[in-house]
Order: structure tokens, then C-alpha cells, then sequence
């Protein structure tokens, strides 16, 4: 293992890695880098690829734009409201899961099947619930006093229903992921903390958390980044439109409008990129914070 | 980390100058040759068309161009669907981009006004002005105008009209005939019939989505201008405009006596179920709503109510041929589009689809006349087309039609007041104007 690299080893490594390395490239870091000259461009021929002129006008524009700081609110409130409470949810969830109980594999893969299912399929029942005179939801909520609320119509509730729709679909995901990182944790910690005395929430605490921690460290970097590039939801769950009068546009959405609506080319270019370092220095926060809290 | 960053920064950095040469931009405008295109196809020749026609409509699309396909010793027009109109909008631009472009596609204005940008879309002026394969004078002026007109930019022809619609007017006949109502036809009738008709969990007046997007209609029958085109303002912000979308205002969130379709996505749905007396919605909806209507509820449509006058916009696709195809793709694509919007087709087409025939003698064709007296809910767009616009040929009209949208949207839906989000909504339209004519 701690051989030196030769030319000989390193030769052959690369003839493994060349196929993905291919593919990776194709479709990942050429976008990558051609939409970043592109976020410069400032006239141009897409189509011939010409470029006449470069500047700095696609980013000044985008940060003067309010659209755009809106969208990067909601993504804000749509990460903020997500990522912590799906991770709580489905680590009880996961917990349980893993308990002796009967039906154990139903449970696991009637938990699995949102994450499964194309989010466009998924919408079209959530559109059902979320319907203020026909949905499930407000006739549940109504045994409890609560009058009916218009969940996709009513600007202020379209985040709401959006992030409701994202938690109970990343479930599963995160479930799967929890309880193979609970069967890692050895029996006798709990043996011996059952000798101590310690009752079940006692050994959630000290055990379950403290040694799920590197699982949960990885959920939360694959959640967030996934977070910020929310789009199919958005699309399909308010047909197509960004929520009633814009309420629920995110940043991608807003990339998507500039590139596909407007032939805004260099404009969703800059907006790309703005999300990409958005997503980079949260993940560097989270590398430093995981250093000093994950137990590996 | 800190390492890899380094790297990343220098690598960039790197590139960035390595690429940065600046192509010059040609500087005279190529007058176009008009008389050379040829006017016989002399070898088999096959193009492809790619629409956005799904159920009745694909299959009726497939049956006309069968037939012109039989009829035709050596062009054979290959259909390929490609999914939703968004789903087509953006195959049209990858394709363009990777320069795989099919010879024929449905399209569009805003679309249209992107693509001659770009170079992308073949003039048909050439063709239309041919004396072998062309149109005579009376031929083109028989294209009803609002759509020859929609269909050219500076005297050039860029498309062919093809599936075409406009506003009309849907109403559920038995709730009217309880009321003693008869359709309304001024915006006074309209606001009593649906003060009328709001009882119980009836709501009378329903509205689209897209009301927002149609919002020029409502200033236009307010008296009103939206834009002034040749000095490119924006000009919805006056008296007329606060006049159209207070009206609506008050009937939404006042008076509660109408709705937007919000969650139910299209009025179809809750039309068909009752819970709307009335609703504007396109005449391309006829089949839709008398699919979902069946067994249900007894319904007709009538024009649009007019305010001080009347308007009401022509919506759906052109055909277009594209640059990179050769003169004799092009040419088989002109004569496939001269046989879709020929008299007998359109009526057909029409007849299938809830369409309006494209052409005046259409219009007064017998066979089209008997048509509507048998079938009296595809009569009402076809009387409204002297009340007829198009949105102009705007550089940047999408990013208009959506800033405006957006905002008319938010006051109906009660987040922001009437002078304010008329005030908004213009104040960002011109700006989305201007960074386009830059």
C-alpha cells in the first residue's frame, strides 16, 4: 500500500479510469468550465459560437436583479426548512426501523418508494393533498379546527407546501443510508451502556448520535448540495410556473428561465456559477465544522 | 483544501486568458438573393417536421400528412413528436445549437423573433413570391390578416400560420338558463352575470393562470395601448390600464365573484365540475372541456366580452423552415406548408382540432359554414377576428411577457395593491425591454 507511485502503476490506473474519466468530462467539466467563459460573455453568436465582446455585465446585472435575490431567498428558506428536519425525521424514522418489530422490510420499503418514484408522478398526488376544497390534507386539518388552507394558490403557503413535498420525498434516501449506518454501530456499546443503567433516550444520546455521526455528516453535505439545486419539484408541483406570481422560484428555476425562456445565455451562465459558489462555501463550512465534531 | 483551491484558482486563471480572443463582428448586412430558389424537386427527398400535437390533434396531423405524403411521388414529410411545447422549444434550440436542426418545426412568435435573431429561421418571402411554386396575390391576402401580419417581420414572411386559437368565452347553459341570463357581452353584463351566478359553492367567474400573460387584451378593452411599438415603451401604465386591472381586482378579491384556476392548473377542471359558471379560456380548450364536461354539465362559448371596444389575442404556432436545411428540403417543406394551410386542410384541421381556419375563403366555405351551424361552440372564435392582435415583435418579448405576468399575477392573488403592482409590472417591463434593445 505504501509502495511509491511508478510509471507502470500509474499507467495502468489510467487505463481504468479513462472510461469514467471520459464520460465525467464530456458531460460535467466541459459544461463546467465552457458555461463559466460563458458567464462573460457579454455579446455574442450562441449559435456560431462567436464572441464579440466580454465583461463583468452578466454578474452586475444579476446582482441588481431583485428576481434573482429572491430566488436565492427561497432556495435559502427551502434548504433552511428541509435539510434539518428531514434529517431529524428520518433518523427517528431510522431508529425505529431498526428495532426488532414485525413487517420490519414492509416498513423499509414503503419508506424507500417516494424516493423511487419520478418526481413528476409524485407531484401530481401531492397536487391532490395540497387541493384547498378537494385535498386530503385540509379535510384532515379540518378535524381540527383548522379552516381550509390554499397550500398551491396562496403566495405565503407556496414554500411551505413545497418543502413539505421535499422532506417526505427525500425520506427514504436518507432512511436507507441511517440504518446502514446504525447496523454499523457495535451491539456491545449498547449492552454495556444497558449494565450502566442508561435508559433508551440516554443511549440515543451518547451512543446513536455520537457514533452515527460521519453517516450524518455525509447526509447533511448530500442534502444541502442537493437543496440548492431544487428545480423538478417546483416545476412539476406548481405546473410548470414558479409558484403563484413567482412565490416559489428558486435559483435554478431562474437559470432555467434565463436560458431557455430568455436565450439569456451568458446571464444563466453567471447565475450558475453564483450557485456554485454558494454550494462551494457552504460545503467548505461544513468540511471544517465536520473535522472537529464527526467521530470517525 | 486550501491546496486544492490554490490550483483550482491558477488552472482557471489559466484558461480564462488563454481564451479570451474576441471574434469581430461582421459589419454590412448581405442583401438576400430573391429570385434563386429552384422550383422542382427532381430527387426523393425526406424532412423531417417536429410538432407538439398529442392525442386528437397528432392523429389528425398524421392523417393529413399521410395524404400528402400518397399525393406526392418524391417528398416524404417524416412527423416527429416532440413532447410538450416546452419540450419542443428547447429540442429546437440544442438542435440548433449542435447544428442538427430539422428541416420544419412548429414555432411560435417569441420563438420566431429569437430565431431570425439568430439567423436561424429561412425567410419564405422567396417562395410566397415565386411565379411556379409561389402564391398568387389573392392566394396571400385570402391568409386572414391578423396572421399574415403576425407572420412577418420588416415585409418578410418567416412562417406559415398553422394551428391557430384565441380567447372565447366558456359557459355552463344551465346555471345561465336558471338565471334568467343570457352570455354576457359588455364588461357590466359580465360582472353582473357573475354577481349572479356567485352562490353557495358556485363561483361565477373564472379566469386562467395565464391571465397575467393576457393582460394586454384587458387594456386594449379598456381603450387602452400596452406598448408603444415604434418608441419602444411600455404603455400600460395610465388610466386604461389601472381601469382593466382594477376591474379585475374587484372581482376577484372584492367582490369574491370570480377566481384564478391556481391549484386546478387549467378552468377546465373546475368548470366541468361545476364549481365555475363561466370562464375565458382558449378555443384550443373546446376539445379538452368537452371531454371532461361529458355527462356532467351543458356548456357553450361565446366571443369575449368587450369593454370600450373589443380585443381578444390570436394565440399558437407558425410553421417554419430552418436555415441549414438544403434548397430542396426547403422546398418540399414549402410545399408541405402551402398543402396545411390550403383551404380544404385548414377546414379540415379545424373541423378536428378546434382551430380556426387560417383562411378567409375558409371562412366562407360551405362546407366549414354548415360546419359551425351543427357545431355552434366553434363559431365563437372565428366571429372575433376583426377584435384580433398579436403581441409585437419585441426583441426580448418573453422576458416582457413574463415580468408583467408575474406581477399582474401577484395582485390578484392579493399581495400587492392595484397602483402598485400596475406600477411594478411596468416599471419592469421596460426594463427587460431596454436590456434587450441595448
Amino acid at each position: 500500500m505504501n509502495d511509491k507511485p511508478t510509471m507502470k502503476k500509474t499507467i495502468k490506473a489510467i487505463l481504468y479510469l479513462i472510461p469514467a474519466l471520459l464520460i465525467i468530462g464530456t458531460f460535467s467539466f466541459y459544461p463546467i468550465i465552457k458555461s463559466f467563459f460563458m458567464s462573460f460573455y457579454t455579446d455574442y453568436d450562441y449559435f456560431k459560437d462567436l464572441v464579440f465582446a466580454r465583461g463583468l455585465d452578466n454578474y452586475i446585472f444579476i446582482f441588481q436583479d431583485p428576481e434573482f435575490w429572491k430566488s436565492i431567498q427561497n432556495t435559502m428558506i427551502f434548504v433552511i426548512g428541509v435539510v434539518p428536519l428531514s434529517i431529524i425525521i428520518s433518523l427517528v424514522i431510522a431508529t425505529f426501523l431498526n428495532q426488532k418489530i414485525k413487517f420490519r422490510g414492509l416498513f423499509r420499503t414503503i419508506y424507500f418508494i417516494p424516493f423511487v418514484t419520478s418526481v413528476v408522478a409524485v407531484s401530481i398526488v401531492w397536487r391532490w393533498i395540497f387541493h384547498s376544497q378537494y385535498g386530503v390534507l385540509n379535510y384532515a386539518l379540518g378535524f381540527l379546527g383548522i379552516s381550509p388552507i390554499k397550500w398551491l394558490s396562496d403566495p405565503d403557503w407556496a414554500m411551505p407546501s413545497l418543502i413539505i413535498l421535499a422532506i417526505w420525498k427525500g425520506l427514504g434516501y436518507n432512511i436507507i443510508i441511517f440504518l446502514s449506518g446504525l447496523q454499523n454501530i457495535d451491539k456491545q456499546y449498547y449492552l454495556a451502556a444497558r449494565i450502566d443503567g442508561a435508559g433508551a433516550w440516554e443511549r440515543f444520546k451518547n451512543i446513536t448520535v455520537p457514533l452515527l455521526s460521519s453517516t450524518t455528516f455525509f447526509i447533511s453535505i448530500v442534502s444541502i448540495i442537493n437543496s440548492f439545486k431544487v428545480f423538478d419539484e417546483v416545476f412539476a408541483l406548481f405546473g410548470g410556473q414558479p409558484g403563484p406570481a413567482g412565490s416559489a422560484e428558486t435559483i435554478v428555476y431562474y437559470i432555467y428561465n434565463k436560458f431557455y425562456g430568455e436565450w439569456n445565455f451568458g446571464v444563466a451562465s453567471a447565475a450558475a456559477y453564483v450557485l456554485l459558489f454558494i454550494i462551494f462555501i457552504f460545503t467548505l463550512i461544513q468540511l471544517y465544522v465536520g473535522k472537529k465534531k464527526v467521530n470517525y | 483544501m486550501k491546496k486544492i483551491v490554490h490550483v483550482l484558482f491558477v488552472c482557471l486563471l489559466a484558461i480564462s486568458l488563454a481564451a479570451c480572443s474576441n471574434a469581430t463582428k461582421p459589419s454590412s448586412t448581405e442583401e438576400q438573393k430573391t429570385a434563386d430558389i429552384p422550383t422542382e424537386i427532381d430527387k426523393p427527398v425526406t424532412i423531417e417536421f417536429w410538432h407538439a400535437m398529442t392525442g386528437n390533434l397528432e392523429k389528425t396531423l398524421q392523417t393529413m400528412t399521410q395524404k400528402f405524403n400518397d399525393s406526392q411521388s418524391n417528398i416524404n414529410v417524416k412527423l416527429v413528436n416532440q413532447g410538450t411545447y416546452d419540450d419542443l422549444n428547447k429540442k429546437l434550440m440544442a438542435a440548433a445549437k449542435s447544428h442538427t436542426s430539422p428541416v420544419m418545426a412548429q414555432a411560435y412568435e417569441d420563438w420566431m423573433q429569437d430565431y431570425i435573431n439568430n439567423d436561424l429561421i429561412a425567410d419564405l418571402t422567396p417562395y410566397i413570391q415565386n411565379k411556379t411554386v409561389g402564391w398568387s396575390d389573392s392566394e396571400l391576402n385570402d391568409i386572414v390578416q391578423v396572421f399574415r401580419d403576425e407572420n412577418s417581420w420588416n415585409n418578410k414572411f418567416y412562417g406559415v400560420p398553422f394551428n391557430k386559437s384565441t380567447e372565447v368565452l366558456y359557459y355552463n347553459t344551465d346555471m345561465f338558463k336558471e338565471n334568467n341570463l343570457k352570455a354576457p357581452t359588455t364588461w357590466a353584463e359580465l360582472e353582473m352575470a357573475a354577481q349572479t351566478l356567485t352562490k353557495g359553492n358556485v363561483i361565477g367567474m373564472g379566469f386562467e393562470n395565464a391571465i397575467g400573460l393576457n393582460f394586454p387584451t384587458w387594456v386594449q378593452q379598456a381603450g387602452g395601448q400596452f406598448v408603444d411599438v415604434d418608441n419602444k415603451k411600455v404603455s400600460f401604465d395610465s388610466e386604461e390600464g389601472k381601469k382593466a386591472l382594477t376591474f379585475l381586482n374587484d372581482m376577484v378579491n372584492n367582490k369574491k365573484i370570480a377566481r384564478l384556476a391556481g391549484e386546478d392548473n387549467y378552468m377546465s377542471d373546475p368548470f366541468s365540475r361545476g364549481d365555475v359558471a363561466m370562464y375565458i379560456g382558449s378555443s384550443a380548450g373546446i376539445s379538452f372541456v368537452e371531454a371532461a364536461a361529458k355527462d356532467k354539465i351543458n356548456w357553450a362559448t361565446a366571443p369575449l366580452p368587450a369593454g370600450e371596444k373589443a380585443s381578444t389575442q390570436f394565440q399558437g404556432t407558425n410553421l417554419v423552415t430552418f436555415n441549414s436545411a438544403d434548397d430542396q428540403q426547403k422546398l418540399a417543406a414549402w410545399e408541405f406548408m402551402k398543402y396545411l394551410s390550403s383551404k380544404d386542410q385548414t377546414i379540415y384541421w379545424a373541423q378536428n382540432t378546434g382551430y380556426v381556419p387560417v383562411r378567409e375563403s375558409a371562412l366562407k366555405d360551405s362546407v366549414w359554414l354548415k360546419y359551425i351551424e351543427e357545431n355552434p361552440k366553434y363559431a365563437a372564435a372565428e366571429k372575433q377576428f376583426d377584435a384580433g392582435y398579436f403581441f409585437p415583435h419585441l426583441d426580448g418579448a418573453f422576458a416582457m411577457k413574463s415580468a408583467y405576468s408575474t406581477e399582474i399575477q401577484a395582485v390578484l392573488v392579493g399581495k400587492k395593491s392595484v397602483d402598485q403592482g400596475l406600477q411594478d409590472a411596468a416599471k419592469n417591463t421596460q426594463d427587460a425591454l431596454d436590456k434587450a434593445n441595448k
